[in-house]
């Protein structure tokens, strides 16, 4: 049994129009779902469930392959009341977690890799982006995706998972919010059209995954130092024009000049509070979300109680050792 | 995005006039005083606001049979407005136009329309001239959801891309083409979609969050006043009312009113100017009044202007013939 | 004087107010460096460049939608629309956009925009490309309607319809473009003037377009038969020039009107019942109207030259009134 949660609304925001982002239309979701549905079938999965969203991508699933009479595991939409935004993903991934469903696919950015997270811990998912701004969830074939998603089913993969780390954010000692990626602080009162893409305003970023190889504020702090998932700690910054100048990939196609301090880490479970001197914004995995007032009190808390990731070529790589693929 | 607290209160005035204008039109069209179709753009304040707030008096807008917001966010004057929605002889069109086409040539205002999907095609012809002539001049085209279904959309945006012409085309996906609900009038959800059919930028953002909206057209304008070309940018939002009055909306579910009332986009600015310190309580009250006192203006004038004379029915067709007078 | 052909005095006329004024600009399928379906804009995009002689997509709607825009915001488009049949694509923009915002704005835009509508059959283009809309034209307020039927008035026209504050719609007749004629004067010929293309006493004929034509040469057999044809060419369909239709009308007291038009609903209906309405009693037989049968033009050239009227039904509608 696995579960699809797609998000239709990524791919559409304000970065296509600041960098050289793709548009990914909800139509293309709709292919990498069959895709991914086919996959999974083909590989012995017999029982599928899909989120229910606003452009019903599931029932399109459901219906094209009805019709072309090449459905044969049983596909089902969740049944829940949608809201039509990421709320959906959150309750979502929660009843998937209820109903012991063993690997659950993720589609979309980063954000949407955030919302499952909020309420799966153990279910392994794969995390597969449909943008180009994405450094949580990475660029994979549906099929692949379904192939992995299968053999993590049929108890390949319980060596090839991995538990992420996460950004906690408190205030008043009461958990806020999450982030599987980074927290980046700005004094920009606005949350606006959401997703932070201008370096104006910034203060700080704090990130558990930063490397060079990849997108955005995360990257920023991967052209100066390097931390994987694996390691046990985050990194944070300062930006601020007394500190010396480098250049970073802020966004596709984007790369900017950033005067940026020496990283600072922050160990695991060790707590960094931040004191605000200003109204502002905290933007988490990319997009502006939590609101703060100055004189308010955070604090940022790295863990180990992030999702429990799937590593797709080592699973199907264990699978096929296995036998998985001899039928 | 960088906005100071003159620029807030100066956005919040506009949205707050244009509720306050539609709400009153909306009564006066139920005890009579409006005659014809009017079609109120409640609830959609934050996509013209946060739009035209980026704008110049010379920049241009085309805009839709729901146009009053977009036209009193580009600086239309209230009384010629309301005098315009009575049929006096002191509106915008000389009683001519009424509601549906209200149109101010000076701060280029190109008319609202009263056909879905007209303003596209000539958008493209505003953008033209700017670029034509060489200025730094944009043209905003406002439409809605169901106008997308229409050729004129996809003629006037392949056109722009393929001639680079500073447009921003702003959909205002308020879910419905009249009754029909876009699930039922389009096999997509996303209108920004279409934006890559014809290689430009194309966005979604939250049509009812006004600083979201004025960030997206802040970037897109950019873009075109620097000769980048058009974009496409889909503002998510509701109408409250039907789609003319009259129309009880029967079609909306209660929940998805309800759901969207609860996203209102003024109530939502009116918390951030408060939580923020733009305003105090009472400042805010302040401003309300002011408002309701140029709507109260406007409807003054309108009520103590005359209709026109019968004669001018005759005039205003072409630049240098007047037709014959009727004689019974 | 020089000689020109109809389809070259149609651009001189643009030639010359491009180079007088450079707001006026040409955009429509084709016309650029290919020069127009017709050759009618050749040498243009050389002479002027890619800004002024602009190729557009085929899409109708947005070639007389962007006239509009320019048009309302400064400029002074010629649109060209390879045949008037594909007018039905772009109907909206021409009929509720460019004809009413003049009206509906209460007279303060201007909507200085001429769209080229090359008309008529003779050519073998069957249903799709032959046809004579002008009746749609005439009857909407708002637009102007020229219609020359020669070289000189091809060009005089054209100056002024780019100089009109209005949208003119501009007919050509393609199966005139390579008549030639001489060029007097290169002067506007104001709309609304008529032309009396033949002088005559006995009969009044009103014709458009290659009717203008036709007339003339049912008039050469009709005159050796001693009767004396006055035709006259309106030139301008709307406005029109009632006054000398009525002159020529109180002189001969016998009307025939002849348009490539549909017969039914066509504009020649108009003009004939203006005539009975307004000088009735200046008539001494019933006023004829001659028009394209009412059916969809035929492609073969046996069919088409039937459905369309020619001087022999010109000679034989004359000689049935007189």
């Amino acid at each position: 049994m696995i579960g699809i949660i797609a998000n239709p609304a990524s791919g559409k925001d304000i970065r296509r129009l600041v960098s050289y982002a793709t548009v990914v239309d909800n139509n293309e979701k709709v292919n990498i779902v069959k895709r991914i549905v086919l996959a999974a079938q083909g590989c012995g999965v017999s029982s599928i469930f899909i989120m229910p969203d606003t452009y019903q991508i599931g029932y399109k699933v459901i219906e094209d392959l009805t019709l072309e009479k090449r459905l044969s595991a049983k596909v089902d939409i969740l049944d829940m009341e949608m809201k039509g935004s990421h709320h959906d993903t959150t309750y979502a991934a929660k009843l998937m977690k209820e109903m012991n469903i063993k690997c659950v696919l993720v589609l979309g950015g980063d954000g949407t890799s955030r919302a499952v997270a909020k309420t799966i811990q153990e279910i392994p998912i794969i995390a597969i982006s449909t943008g180009t701004n994405n450094v949580y969830p990475i660029m994979m074939e549906g099929t692949i995706a379904g192939m992995a998603a299968a053999a993590v089913c049929f108890g390949y993969g319980e060596k090839n998972i991995k538990r992420d780390k996460r950004i906690e954010i408190y205030k008043d000692k009461e958990l806020l919010d999450i982030a599987l990626v980074d927290a980046v602080i700005s004094k920009n009162l606005f949350v606006g059209a959401k997703a932070i893409w201008n370096v104006e305003n910034i203060l700080k970023v704090i990130t558990i995954k930063s490397h060079p190889a990849s997108i955005g504020f995360s990257a920023l702090v991967g052209c100066k130092q390097i931390v994987s998932e694996d390691e046990d700690y985050g990194l944070y910054v300062d930006l601020n024009n007394k500190y010396s100048q480098l250049i970073a990939p802020l966004g596709a196609g984007i790369i900017e000049r950033i005067h940026m301090s020496e990283p600072k880490i922050l160990r695991l479970n060790e707590e960094y509070v931040y004191l605000a001197d200003t109204n502002g914004v905290i933007a988490l995995d990319g997009e502006r979300e939590i609101e703060f007032k100055q004189g308010e009190k955070l604090t940022f808390k790295i863990t180990r109680k992030g999702p429990v990731r799937v590593k797709v070529s080592e699973v199907l790589e264990n699978a096929q050792k296995s036998g998985f693929f001899i039928r | 995005m960088s906005l100071d607290k003159g620029k807030i209160i100066e956005m919040y005035k506009t949205m707050k006039r244009i509720r306050e204008f539609e709400v009153k039109a909306q009564n006066l069209f139920a005890e009579g005083s409006i005659p014809g179709f009017v079609h109120l753009y409640i609830g959609e304040e934050a996509v013209a606001t946060g739009v035209c707030a980026n704008l110049n008096e010379d920049d241009y807008i085309t805009s839709t049979h729901r146009g009053h917001g977009h036209i009193i966010a580009k600086g239309g004057d209230l009384r010629y407005m309301m005098a315009e929605l009575y049929g006096k002889s002191t509106g915008y069109c000389k009683g001519k136009g009424g509601s549906m086409h209200i149109a101010d040539a000076t701060k280029g205002i190109l008319g609202a329309n009263g056909i879905v999907g007209a303003g596209h095609n000539i958008a493209t012809g505003a953008g033209l001239s700017a670029k034509y002539k060489g200025t730094q001049q944009v043209c905003i085209c406002f439409f809605g959801d169901a106008s997308t279904n229409q050729g004129t959309f996809h003629e006037s945006l392949n056109l722009a891309s393929i001639w680079k012409l500073p447009i921003i085309f702003v959909c205002e996906n308020n879910l419905y083409g009249i009754s029909m609900s876009q699930s039922r009038h389009q096999a997509i959800k996303d209108i920004s979609d279409r934006a890559v059919a014809y290689n430009m930028p194309g966005i979604a953002v939250d049509g009812n969050d006004v600083f979201a909206v004025y960030e997206a057209a802040e970037e897109a304008i950019k873009r075109a006043r620097n000769g980048q070309g058009p974009t496409l940018i889909e503002c998510k939002t509701y109408r409250h009312r039907g789609h003319f009055e009259g129309d009880a909306g029967a079609y909306k579910p209660t929940e998805e009113q309800k759901e969207w009332l609860e996203k209102d986009p003024i109530p939502r600015i009116e918390k951030f100017m408060i939580e923020n310190k733009i305003v105090i309580e009472k400042e805010l009250e302040d401003l309300r009044n002011e408002v309701k006192g140029q709507i109260e203006e406007a409807i003054e004038f309108a009520n103590n202007s005359p209709y026109p004379e019968l004669e001018t029915a005759v005039n205003d067709i072409y630049s240098d013939i007047v037709e014959e007078v009727r004689v019974r | 004087m020089k000689k020109m052909t109809y389809a070259e005095a149609i651009r001189e006329g643009m030639r010359i107010k491009m180079q007088q004024d450079k707001k006026v600009y040409i955009l429509g399928e084709d016309v650029g460096a290919f020069g127009g379906c017709f050759g009618v804009t050749s040498g243009l995009f050389e002479e002027f460049g890619e800004d002024r002689v602009r190729d557009t997509p085929i899409s109708e709607g947005v070639i007389i939608g962007c006239a509009v825009g320019s048009a309302a915001t400064g400029l002074r488009p010629i649109a060209e629309l390879m045949f008037v049949d594909f007018l039905t694509v772009g109907m909206d923009q021409l009929v509720n956009q460019a004809a009413k915002m003049r009206y509906m704005f209460g007279g303060k835009i201007n909507m200085p925009m001429v769209v080229r509508l090359p008309a008529g059959a003779g050519v073998q283009a069957a249903a799709q490309h032959s046809q004579s809309l002008e009746a749609w034209l005439t009857h909407i307020p708002g637009l102007k309607v020229v219609y020359p039927s020669t070289p000189q008035d091809a060009l005089g026209l054209m100056l002024t319809s780019i100089e009109d504050d209005n949208p003119v719609m501009y007919m050509e007749h393609k199966a005139l473009y390579a008549m030639e004629g001489e060029i007097e004067e290169v002067k506007p010929i104001p709309l609304g003037v008529a032309d009396v293309k033949r002088e005559g006493k006995d009969i009044t004929i009103v014709a458009t377009g290659k009717m203008v034509h036709e007339t003339l040469a049912a008039s050469e057999m009709l005159i050796k038969e001693g009767i004396d044809v006055e035709v006259v060419d309106p030139r301008t369909l709307f406005p029109l020039d009632k006054k000398t239709i009525f002159e020529s009308v109180k002189k001969t007291h016998k009307v025939v009107i002849v348009t490539e038009e549909h017969k039914r609903g066509g504009y020649g209906g108009e003009i004939s019942a203006i005539i009975s309405e307004e000088i009735f009693d200046e008539l001494d037989a019933p006023v004829v109207r001659i028009g394209a049968l009412d059916t969809p033009i035929p492609f073969s050239p046996v069919l088409e030259d039937y459905v369309i009227p020619n001087y022999i039904d010109i000679v034989k509608a004359v000689k049935s009134l007189v």
